[in-house]
């Protein structure tokens, strides 16, 4: 069986952890891959805990659903304690280091733990709204699941229609990408 | 207007939910009738975005009750039609299912099961295999195909078309939230191309004078003495007995070879599959069986799969759905039955991996 990338994306409803898998797999498509994402929601459309689990391979993926991710990102302090168990021995957990209160519950197993500034760097050097793609570079910067190029074609794919209204946000979005990727740089994830 | 919505071959990646819709086009449906309900919802906006395109249609009704009792209207008119539905939906809409196995009408129903029992959960489960096969008042003269892919989801939803108007049962295509809603790669195609497709006719409405050119339409599902509704039943229940050989379908692995079968349908029959694989790979006597279609069940080949086995594993998202369909099949077999029961969530290859070995290393009884 080929090697499977798992990616485990959690966060509040609304912080777009399923739009960047949505967008994560669609690159993984247009790379000539196999893809498999599926969300994980409650009832509530807002404010619950929201996961998106993503696989990627070269070839077709097994089961939908896995246990350990090879990268687990963490959004909120409930997403933190979320998701502790799809945390391995060889998972790289990553979380937003501006997130308070959750010392205790960085889970004691995994390879690597990554505290990374993204929501700052999102709100000081870019635009809130692309915090989600932020994350979706460190995602990519961490796993090189699909290059730079795919990645942004799959974004141009999926929010072409705004880019046209507003050329500024295909310009925002791209940076963000290229942002995450440098945040996770020199972290030896490999 | 456009004719075909699909020519050829076409790579595409996509929701279970839009597959549906996709397929039941490619089949040639004309009409759906259906209720919003998650997590099948998006095969109602699918279908709404598209039908228009190719001059099909669409009535929402204003429950499922009535959904499931239009798409019997629109058969009886001769058009290919079908529902969507899942959970507290499915049971409402075994009234008209009930109906429609008493006369023989050849709906199409697409099941994304969800948790239960009641409203429980939008997520997923495979807790809607009771109802599916065996809902409403009579005895299960049903066709269920559980599939566990979106190819699988793609071609069984045509296939259940030609095998509703074959055979005259209403068909069923049982798949869940998760099948609803992930999102896959698969390949879509015309089936004209490909395969015989079952033209539909009207039921009512024929041509000619009834009694003089043709037969009078005379279809029932109620009858004022006993013996007559025996009749009826007796023909209907000979009728689908005869076509079980034809209808059943299974897929089997390294059977010959193991001491543990595991058995397990729909998507976690994928999670089984994987784990088994390894396992085996690894030089584990262990196999698995899985059944296609739970209506009718694949008793004779699920026998021939468990004949070496020193025991079997029942794998699945309910406590004991599939394991009551597995124990009646296998009646008179002397093989120890375990179980996996974990209702209304989903189960990882990791998972089954992990029980399997605790049972072929013999640390669970």
């Amino acid at each position: 069986m080929g090697k499977v990338t798992r990616i485990a994306l959690a966060g509040e409803g609304g912080q777009g952890v399923q739009s960047v898998a949505q967008i994560l797999t669609e690159a993984a498509e247009l790379e000539g891959k196999e893809a498999l994402y599926i969300p994980n929601f409650g009832i509530e459309q807002r404010g619950g805990v929201s996961i998106a689990f993503v696989q990627i391979s070269d070839q077709k993926i097994p089961a939908p659903k896995f246990k350990t991710g090879d990268i687990v990102v963490a959004l909120s302090d409930r997403a933190v304690r979320r998701v502790q168990v799809h945390v391995g021995s060889e998972t790289v957990f990553v979380y937003d280091a501006s997130i308070e209160g959750v010392e205790e519950d960085l889970p004691k197993n995994a390879r690597k733990i990554l505290a990374i500034p993204a929501l700052e760097v999102a709100n000081k050097k870019l635009h809130p709204r692309v915090f989600n793609v932020l994350i979706m570079g460190a995602v990519i910067g961490a796993t090189k699941v699909v290059s730079l190029e795919k990645a942004k074609e799959a974004i141009e794919k999926r929010l072409g229609y705004k880019f046209e209204k507003s050329p500024e946000l295909q310009e925002l979005n791209f940076r963000a990408l290229e942002e995450g990727i440098k945040l996770v740089e020199g972290m030896e994830v490999e | 207007m456009n004719d075909k919505p699909i020519t050829g071959e076409k790579k595409v990646f996509m929701t279970g939910n839009e597959v549906v819709a996709w397929a039941a086009l490619a089949a040639g449906a004309e009409v759906m009738f259906g209720y919003p309900i998650t997590p099948q919802n998006e095969i109602m906006h699918y279908w709404t975005r598209l039908a228009p395109k190719y001059g099909r249609k669409f009535l929402q009704t204003e429950d499922e009750l009535s959904a499931g009792f239009t798409l019997i209207g629109g058969v009886l008119a001769g058009k290919k039609a079908f529902t969507a539905t899942a959970g507290p939906g499915n049971v409402l809409m075994q009234e008209p299912m009930s109906m429609a196995e008493a006369m023989r009408i050849p709906t199409v129903a697409v099941i994304q099961q969800r948790g239960g029992p009641s409203t429980a959960t939008v997520i997923y489960s495979q807790q809607e295999v009771n109802l599916t096969c065996f809902g409403g008042n009579g005895e299960g003269l049903r066709v269920v195909y559980s599939t566990s892919s979106h190819q699988e989801l793609f071609d069984y939803t045509i296939k259940a078309f030609n095998t509703a108007w074959k055979y005259r049962f209403p068909t069923f295509v049982l798949a869940d939230g998760y099948q609803a809603k992930m999102r896959e790669s698969l390949v879509i195609y015309d089936p004209f191309e490909k395969m015989e497709m079952v033209e539909p006719e009207p039921f009512v409405g024929k041509p000619g004078t009834p009694g003089v050119d043709r037969k009078p339409a005379h279809l029932r599902n109620a009858y004022s003495v006993e013996e007559e509704l025996y009749e009826a039943l007796s023909k209907d229940i000979a009728d689908y007995e005869k076509a079980v050989p034809e209808l059943v379908e299974h897929e089997s692995f390294n059977t010959e070879e193991s001491e543990l079968l595991v058995i397990a349908h729909g998507v976690v029959y994928r999670s089984a599959a994987m784990a088994v694989k390894e396992l085996a790979e690894e030089g584990r006597k262990v196999g698995y069986f899985r059944p296609i279609t739970l209506r009718p069940f694949p008793q004779e080949q699920l026998k021939e799969a468990a004949r070496k086995a020193k025991q079997i594993l029942v794998v699945e998202s309910a406590y004991g759905q599939l394991y009551r369909l597995v124990r009646e099949n296998l009646y008179g077999a002397d093989i120890p039955l375990k179980t996996m029961f974990m209702p209304g969530v989903g189960i990882t290859p990791e998972e089954v991996r992990e029980k399997c070995v605790a049972l072929l290393d013999g640390k669970e009884a």
